[in-house]
């Protein structure tokens, strides 16, 4: 009996220690929520709301993600650094690191919500908003991805949006283009069949070159923690390909271009949206020359936005943004855009402005949200050219 | 306020259930990454096989899919554990491992897993089942704990080879507590399928594995709370980090790493070291002579043969550490093995004990031949010994020390424990009773708490022999028990050892202590170079030339005397024991044994 009132203390003195130190965190957002402070007078440019408007992100700061969650922060610390300076809304910006760990994001989600977020930015990973944007959508709080390519992140729930075109928006007009540009026949894929967002590129691939006519004359794969690729390039060398189409991360995309060079394979070679990294042009070099890319962000566009955008990246940061800036950027000035549309901060105005978002100037070009919830504005296709990203014409 | 939580608790849930799978096999002292593989075998079948929530209710679609993971995860753990048993520490590691490493590659290679991309998975956990199964998983342990099982699995973490000699198979109980950590894997995986939705063979990888395994060891390894505060700790550091600010980004992992590297340098033992740790000693147990609840034992009957040995002998390397040893040792005998150092004594008992088999020759010990017959089956037949370093279970009790001693003569405790029937807290008094006994018998009962590593020397090597009495042997083997001991000690030590034999039981011991040997045994055995030299009484073998020529190192041909005055040590005893004749057991009086030695009165069954 003794033994049992112990462990019975045991589990009493874990329960006040949680109690304890989760007891700060509550209140905040919840409460102007509730007050009501969330809706303004006014509309677009002249919308006054009184509170402040309560945002979470959900980044992969750390892990393996991390890169990519960098980018993103920098994206949306620019872009809340602008939006502060304009008067009327006043946004409250929490970023929050997943450590790339789906229970972190699920975690952080749960707290998003009842914190009283108006909306939730991310997660950076497809898999990390699977697991994480149900909590969202059954909660009413509409979310917007800003990374997500996955098929099907959308179709979790109308709370659900995304400003990054899926692979199966980019891949199928990279290959028609590649096809055109260089009349491609027959061509070797190689694929790293352990990461979710290289294997769903691979499949958008597979069906693109299948659409297109293009005859795939070998798959190969290989692992995203790979950096040797010698033996598989010499495999694929032997059935003579047109390019090589390779769905893979940066960390592998730089190694497996540099060492295809070295191999003498000089045919194009396509990337998919892993490609899409200035990194592939400052690690690979001369080697880089000639990867055609396809992306959901022309860099060199000279819309105004962009322009504007490139050159206050460069001055806040001191180098080129990537596209998950960029896209990140554009997604908090979406939020701003459609909690300015209602002058409402409140889930439902800001899930419905969301809806009707349609040919909006943005960084990605003209952008709308469809009737899926999902991104659609132009991609474009690049090549690099002189260690840039060019469009391929 | 709960509810503000719900997705903490219920991590908290799942990965101290997940730490559970790690403690499982660190109680018995195994290093296994395995788990991950079985959780991810577990999560997968179980999601895939299981009904669907619409047809079935949601509840029982998981709970058919956690009978599915836990048994995939079961039966994972055979399929691993039966090649991989014997191997040890890092290389058990890295073998199962290996194991996981396998499952993730061949599961992101199926079709119907999804690949990289993963398996969806509906949300059916809920903070309260997941603390149910916790509350599940944690019971089993703390039953498990002082159990006659779990207590031969923390034997066998601490030392293997005196587990084994004291009658536990090791390789089953190691694979016992391996599918287990199996079975309580496959759990952690389905449910956590069922919490997060969406599970890919990335969801268990290395990282993973490694988590566990650090979540389980900063818990505390040997206390069944451990895991749960283990778990606790990992995920409440960077929900701590969040609350009080600290800025998102490397330096929340820095910091929660500093934290874990502190929790281990000050608490080796984790968490669960900071919770008092009790002892418990049946009141006046010892003075009661019940042993209703102790298997009963068969005791040859004095003069039958215990050992035989013929021709025996044992070859390193071209070196004869033993050669052609015949001898017969009967029931009752107090046989003292003395010899220089090097002559082949402890290869000798090594060999009887079934620790060493033997290159040549046939042995045959309480009717069980020697050579093939593992340790545990010859420690089952009546014997039990000593080492000559002690081989204690250091991080136990001396109480829990002579417990698991007693382990061939209790009963297993462990099942009929998870359902509190009132036979098993019969059975675990008996155990009890017999550990007090034993205790008391050496003289170590105010020290039963006491950890045995924290134990003077002297009380260590009384320890060891408590641990070997209690499994109630036929034949006790005694490696040097008087090594270190002061003569005062060495005086008692020798009365116990005539009381014993005054028991019926048979005592074969080595000790370079002449003195004390011939003043303690019936018959005296002389080893040199592996052979035996002489054999007789004591009066025999201290006048025999050979023998002091070759170890006794005196031409003073005094026979009662003049050799153990040639021995420092022996001469101390021999003053002290002058009014007992060497061969002094006959005259041994019950009450001269003083506190020491209280006659044991146990009826010994000898028909």
């Amino acid at each position: 009996m003794r033994t049992k009132l112990h462990t019975v203390a045991a589990a009493g003195a874990a329960a006040l220690l949680l109690a304890s130190c989760g007891s700060g965190e509550s209140g905040g957002g919840g409460d102007s929520a509730a007050s009501g402070g969330l809706t303004g007078e006014g509309s677009g440019e002249s919308c006054t709301i009184e509170g402040e408007v309560p945002l979470g992100a959900v980044l992969s700061l750390t892990g393996a993600a991390a890169s990519y969650g960098e980018s993103q922060q920098r994206g949306l610390e620019l872009a809340a650094g602008e939006l502060a300076e304009q008067d009327g809304v006043t946004y409250d910006l929490t970023i929050e690191d997943d450590q790339t760990d789906p229970r972190q994001a699920i975690t952080l989600f749960e707290q998003f919500v009842s914190d009283g977020a108006s909306l939730i930015i991310g997660p950076t990973l497809s898999n990390a908003a699977v697991q994480a944007d149900p909590i969202a959508q059954e909660a009413g709080v509409p979310v917007l991805g800003i990374s997500n390519t996955a098929a099907g992140v959308t179709e979790i729930g109308d709370y659900i949006f995304r400003d990054s075109l899926t692979e199966q928006a980019v891949i199928p007009q990279t290959i028609a283009q590649a096809t055109e540009q260089f009349g491609l026949e027959d061509v070797v894929v190689m694929y790293s069949n352990d990461d979710a967002f290289t294997e769903s590129g691979y499949e958008a691939f597979a069906a693109a070159l299948e659409e297109e006519g293009v005859t795939v004359s070998e798959t190969i794969t290989f692992s995203k923690s790979d950096t040797d690729f010698r033996a598989l390039l010499t495999q694929a060398q032997e059935s003579d390909p047109d390019a090589l189409v390779v769905s893979a991360l940066i960390e592998a995309a730089v190694p497996l271009v540099t060492q295809a060079r070295e191999l003498g394979i000089d045919v194009p070679i396509i990337g998919g949206n892993g490609f899409n990294n200035p990194t592939l042009m400052a690690d690979a070099g001369e080697a880089a020359e000639g990867v055609v890319v396809g992306a959901a962000w022309n860099s060199s566009s000279d819309n105004p936005e962009n322009q504007a955008f490139l050159e206050a990246y460069e001055a806040e940061y001191g180098a080129q943004p990537d596209q998950f800036a960029a896209q990140a950027y554009t997604g908090l000035k979406l939020v701003d855009q459609a909690v300015r549309a209602n002058c409402s901060a409140e889930r439902d105005s800001i899930q419905e402005a969301l809806g009707q978002i349609e040919d909006v100037p943005t960084v990605l070009g003209e952008f709308s949200i469809d009737e899926n919830r999902d991104a659609d504005h132009p991609a474009v296709v690049q090549v690099v050219e002189n260690g840039a990203f060019a469009v391929l014409e | 306020m709960l509810g503000q939580y719900a997705t903490t608790l219920t991590f908290i849930a799942l990965g101290a259930i997940f730490a559970y799978s790690f403690y499982a096999v660190l109680i018995a002292g195994q290093l296994s990454l395995g788990q991950a593989g079985f959780a991810s075998l577990a999560a997968f079948s179980g999601a895939y096989l299981a009904p669907s929530g619409d047809d079935v209710g949601d509840v029982a679609a998981l709970l058919i899919a956690v009978a599915i993971g836990m048994s995939v995860g079961a039966i994972g753990a055979v399929v691993l554990g039966l090649p991989t048993m014997h191997l040890r520490g890092v290389f058990l590691a890295i073998a199962t491992l290996g194991f996981a490493e396998a499952v993730r590659v061949v599961l992101l290679n199926q079709e119907w897993t999804g690949g990289a991309q993963g398996l969806g998975v509906p949300r059916v956990l809920t903070v309260g089942m997941a603390w149910t199964a916790l509350a599940l998983v944690a019971y089993w342990f703390w039953r498990m704990g002082r159990s006659r099982y779990g207590r031969a699995l923390e034997a066998i973490r601490e030392d293997e080879l005196a587990a084994r000699s004291m009658g536990i198979d090791v390789g089953r109980h190691r694979l016992a507590a391996f599918v287990t950590a199996g079975a309580v894997a496959g759990l952690y995986g389905v449910l956590y399928a069922y919490y997060v939705r969406l599970i890919a063979p990335n969801d268990f990888d290395f990282v993973a594995a490694v988590e566990g395994l650090v979540t389980a060891v900063v818990g505390g390894s040997t206390m069944f709370l451990g895991p749960l505060l283990g778990s606790g700790f990992q995920t409440i550091v960077p929900e701590i980090q969040r609350a009080v600010g600290v800025e998102a980004g490397w330096i929340r992992p820095f910091l929660a790493g500093l934290l874990l590297l502190v929790v281990i340098l000050f608490l080796p033992g984790g968490l669960a070291s900071l919770l008092p740790r009790r002892t418990r000693m049946p009141s006046g147990a010892a003075d009661d002579d019940d042993t209703t609840g102790l298997a009963g034992r068969r005791h040859p009957a004095a003069g039958e043969p215990v050992i035989t040995l013929a021709g025996l002998g044992k070859e390193y390397g071209g070196v004869h550490a033993v050669r052609g040893v015949d001898l017969e040792i009967r029931a009752g005998e107090v046989v003292g093995l003395i010899g220089p150092n090097g002559a082949g004594k402890t290869t000798l008992v090594n060999m009887i004990s079934g620790l060493v088999p033997p290159s040549s020759g046939s042995a045959t010990v309480l009717g069980t031949a020697i050579g093939s017959t593992p340790v545990h089956r010859i420690a089952a037949a009546g014997v039990s010994r000593t080492f000559q370093h002690s081989k204690l279970f250091n991080r136990l009790s001396a109480l829990e020390n002579v417990l698991v001693g007693a382990h061939l003569v209790s009963r297993p405790t462990f099942l009929r424990r998870l359902l509190w029937l009132p036979s098993a807290r019969r059975d675990e008094r008996a155990a009890l009773r017999q550990a007090a006994r034993c205790l008391e018998r050496v003289g170590l009962t105010d020290l039963a708490a006491s950890r045995a590593e924290a134990l003077s020397y002297g009380d260590q090597r009384r320890l060891e022999i408590a641990r070997a009495l209690a499994s109630d042997p036929s034949l006790l083997i005694l490696d040097e028990p008087a090594a270190g001991m002061n003569h005062v000690e060495a005086g008692r030590l020798s009365e116990l050892i005539r009381s014993l034999a005054l028991d019926g039981l048979t005592i074969l011991f080595i000790e370079h202590n002449v003195g004390m040997v011939l003043q303690t045994c019936t018959r005296v055995v002389v080893l040199n170079f592996g052979e035996v030299i002489a054999s007789g009484t004591p009066d025999q073998v201290a006048a025999d030339p050979a023998v002091i020529e070759a170890y006794l190192g005196s031409a003073d041909d005094d026979a009662d005397g003049g050799p153990l005055a040639g021995s420092p040590r022996a001469g101390a005893t021999a003053a002290g024991a002058e009014a007992a004749p060497p061969d002094a057991v006959a005259n041994l009086r019950p009450g001269a044994a003083g506190t020491l030695d209280t006659p044991d009165s146990t009826p010994r069954d000898a028909t």
